[in-house]
């Protein structure tokens, strides 16, 4: 098998492929599932790893979503693969690795990656058992909660290392506020340092390094920040590229196993199997899976560039290394494969049932509609776009969520969240947004806790009563 | 294929643990909203030693999301023309739209939790902390055999075959075959028993409920689930209770467990008889050097003006037989005109009030169930 693995890659190469090095292990399930939730073998202990370790155990083992392989980003990459794996699954794994290494290796989002990651992680979770030794576990788990909390409004444009705004001081509280104890301490003043020019210069869209840079925070602090920092800049690409990452790999795996003369004929049936599984467009008419949809844009993307001497498939390449699945989809998915492929959009109905249930029906089949409709949730990564934009009198932070035209804040979470970055700034916060009927709203947090006004400074009276309870718990 | 990583990945797992703490969380959460659950029907109608499902939510991590908007749409495939229908909300992946899978932090789903569990962690607060006070026997000790030692001679009948049968594999590997068989008496081991002798405590709960047609449904929900709590919690306690249930209008009787809820009769309350027939049962059938006796009475406090003071005379009779005594009142809807309290009747009378084994509370809705309950079975220092 491991020759034939090599002759898999050899072929790769042949076929055109500059890839990275793929390093294979093969591990058992429980490993699987550690690898999985994690995202790295080895990385800083959270609990939301936890949940996404029990939602694998229990979901992982169904059917179509059983976990075939891992491959992390990585020079070399390393794959991972079940050790209850056939042989031509194994191969068949190998031929798809091919595709994801590459997309790593040369995609222009890959580029800016840390190809140490595996190691640095490894690092970052003996740093974080220090914290957790030194400074207990409950206070860094807090902290890592408001970390992951932000840690997706990244400026990805700035890149990962950025140096400080101009050299003048900004406004900063410097005295932490303790709530507990406030009311019976004396007041200490807070250090309120001038500044002549606004800060920061321009709207901040990256949380997490304004506030290591610039929240009254201790150096332990800053570090398990830095660290949530530095591995969610890692896996950003990952999430703007998963058509193209898993349309290409799928591409490559059939590429490459068709051309492949080292299977027996029983071994190419069950190869054949199990690539109609992996690129089948899934049972459920409410979503596309990936692999599917990527896997018919890269084919069309083939044969509209054909020209019987390799051009289709090097197009296919130079698209997987150029593009993100926004760029893809716009530029690649036509209206001849829209309706190919049936898509169409969904959407409430405006018409009710006899009880008032409601119904969702097929809203559009047009190409524009369907592709503004598949890229719209993909946007700034899929968050909201939030931005510091001024820190008004006494460090009072000013933010602005700037995609109402997308969707408005969740008033729950967002309060939460503020609370949040409270604690990290230590001074009140507002966000100013828009609500469902597009009116200019204020969330603030403040030494009273939360609380929303209209932007023109009057109280916003919140509409929802509370409800009597229903029988569901709504956990903090 | 480097088949020796093969160990250095299973090293460090970590995901154990974090689930573990994640569980660990859920549990905290559940804990903190007690209140909600207390009254959570699948809990108190399902039957000992199950699993129950509480409708949970998955623990949220907070962050800045959009909020669900009607006019989000999402892409999907298959056959169909603009305008028709394809789902109804609930079937469809109507809460999903447009990115579904991309958040599994967004479901709602069923955590089953052991009965054991939640209970445990429900009576965590609860306490009965005038127990130790008691200056009575009421311990009654029972003798039991139990089976603790092996031995080479016995009783045919006390023969341990498992025993006999190990020995007998033993011997024969001595010889080196691997076999069963070839018993010789020599093989042979018995069980040999014991005789222990084992305490008992005993409780016996008084449950008084007015069944008057005042009592509505919901009332009668909320006297339930706090039964089934106060129940669940003696039952801890004790080795041994016993439950009687006492129902009253006008007049008391006691009634079968299944039938106490059931009924509904109109006329008048008195609650006075229910507390002189308690007092009888008592004295005929749980004496109270031998039992723990706990009475409760609920009512909605629409008690007749006349016997009202029949009623504080009857506490006051009773309380000497009992470990405690209290009075809760369900008033759901402050639907209550006219006639006093029974509940400001009690608190008048300053030889009850200063009586801390017998405790007075309201219910106003099924939330309060648990802070009446802490006000029954106080905690040492929460009192």
């Amino acid at each position: 098998m491991n020759k034939r693995i090599k002759e898999i890659e050899e072929l790769s190469r042949e076929m055109g492929l500059d890839a990275f090095p793929v390093v294979y292990e093969i591990i058992e399930r429980s490993t699987m599932f550690n690898i999985c939730a994690y995202g790295l073998p080895t990385r800083a202990r959270h609990w939301s790893y936890g949940r996404s370790y029990d939602h694998l155990k229990t979901h992982g083992q169904m059917g179509l979503s059983k976990i075939y392989e891992v491959i992390l980003n990585n020079n070399p990459c390393y794959a991972f693969m079940l050790d209850t794996n056939t042989e031509v699954q194994n191969l068949f794994i190998a031929a798809h690795c091919q595709g994801h290494s590459y997309v790593y290796k040369q995609n222009y989002l890959f580029k800016k990656t840390n190809r140490n990651m595996i190691k640095h992680a490894a690092e970052h979770a003996g740093r974080i058992d220090e914290y957790i030794e030194q400074y207990g576990f409950e206070k860094v788990e807090h902290l890592m909660d408001i970390g992951f909390s932000l840690s997706r409004h990244i400026d990805w444009h700035k890149g990962l290392y950025r140096k400080p705004y101009g050299s003048e001081k900004i406004i900063q509280n410097k005295n932490k506020i303790i709530r507990e104890f406030d009311d019976i301490l004396p007041k200490r003043k807070q250090e309120v340092k001038k500044v002549s020019k606004k800060h920061p210069p321009y709207p901040e869209k990256d949380l997490l390094w304004f506030f290591i840079n610039y929240a009254p925070l201790e150096d332990w602090e800053k570090d398990v920040l830095d660290i949530i920092r530095e591995e969610q800049f890692y896996f950003y690409p990952q999430m703007l590229t998963k058509i193209v990452h898993e349309g290409l790999a799928s591409y490559w795996h059939a590429e490459v196993m068709y051309n492949y003369k080292g299977l027996t004929q029983s071994e190419y049936v069950d190869f054949l199997r199990t690539h109609e599984k992996v690129v089948q467009p899934g049972g459920n008419p409410f979503s596309i899976n990936p692999y599917y949809l990527g896997y018919k844009i890269f084919k069309d993307i083939e044969k509209r560039w054909d020209d019987g001497n390799g051009a289709g498939r090097k197009k296919v390449l130079e698209v997987a290394a150029e593009e993100d699945d926004i760029s893809f989809i716009r530029n690649y998915l036509t209206a001849d494969l829209v309706e190919e492929l049936k898509l169409f959009t969904y959407g409430y109905s405006n018409t009710k049932g006899k009880k008032g249930e409601r119904f969702i029906e097929i809203k559009e089949r047009m190409r524009d509609y369907v592709v503004e409709t598949l890229v719209a949730p993909l946007y700034n990564g899929g968050v909201p776009k939030i931005s510091i934009v001024e820190i008004g009198p006494e460090g009072k932070l000013i933010m602005k969520h700037d995609s109402s035209n997308v969707g408005t804040l969740d008033h729950r979470f967002a309060s939460k969240t503020l609370e949040y970055i409270w604690d990290l700034w230590a001074a009140p916060i507002e966000i100013h947004t828009n609500n469902d009927d597009g009116e200019d709203i204020v969330l603030c947090f403040d030494e009273a806790g939360y609380y929303e006004k209209m932007l023109n400074e009057e109280l916003y009276e919140e509409e929802e009563e509370e409800k009597p309870y229903q029988g569901r718990i709504i956990l903090p | 294929m480097t088949d020796s990583f093969k160990d250095i990945w299973s090293l460090r797992k970590p995901g154990a643990l974090d689930s573990e703490r994640h569980k660990q969380r859920i549990r905290d959460a559940i804990k903190k909203n007690l209140h909600d659950l207390i009254a959570e029907e699948n809990i108190i109608s399902s039957k000992g030693g199950k699993k129950v499902k509480v409708p949970i939510k998955y623990l949220d991590m907070w962050k800045f999301k959009f909020g669900k908007n009607d006019k989000q749409k999402g892409v999907g495939q298959g056959d169909g023309d603009p305008g028709d229908i394809i789902a109804k909300e609930d079937q469809g992946q109507g809460k999903g739209q447009g990115q579904a899978g991309q958040d599994p932090g967004e479901d709602i789903y069923e955590e089953e939790v052991e009965l054991e569990e939640v209970i445990e962690m429900m009576l965590e607060d609860l306490d009965l902390p005038w127990l130790d006070k008691k200056e009575k026997a009421i311990e009654i000790e029972t003798e039991d055999v139990v089976f603790q030692d092996i031995a080479e001679r016995g009783l045919p009948s006390n023969i341990d075959k498992k025993q006999t049968v190990l020995r007998n594999m033993r011997k024969n590997a001595l010889k080196g075959k691997m076999r069963i068989g070839n018993f010789e008496p020599s093989d042979l081991r018995y069980r040999v028993w014991e005789q222990v002798i084992e305490k008992h405590s005993n409780a016996a709960v008084f449950l008084l409920m007015d069944r008057s047609a005042s009592m509505t449904n919901e009332k009668k929900y909320i006297v339930k689930s706090f039964f089934w709590w106060m129940v669940k919690f003696l039952e801890r306690k004790f080795d041994n209770v016993e439950l009687i249930f006492i129902a009253h209008d006008t007049e008391a009787k006691e009634t079968e467990e299944e039938n106490f809820f059931a009924i509904s009769q109109s006329g008048g309350t008195m609650v006075s008889s229910a507390f002189i027939l308690a007092k009888k049962i008592i004295e005929n059938r749980f004496p109270e050097n031998i039992w723990n006796n706990y009475v409760f009475s609920f009512s909605d406090g629409d008690n007749w003006p006349e016997d009202n003071e029949r009623c504080v005379q009857a506490v006051k009779n009773i309380l000497p037989l009992c470990q405690a005594v209290g009075y809760g009142e369900v008033n759901v809807s402050n639907d209550f005109f006219g006639w006093s309290r029974l509940t400001e009747v009690f608190s008048e009378n300053s030889d009850l009030v200063n009586n801390e084994r017998f405790i007075v509370a309201t219910i106003e809705k099924r939330e309060d169930i648990y802070k009446t309950l802490k006000e029954f079975l106080p905690k040492e220092e929460n009192k």
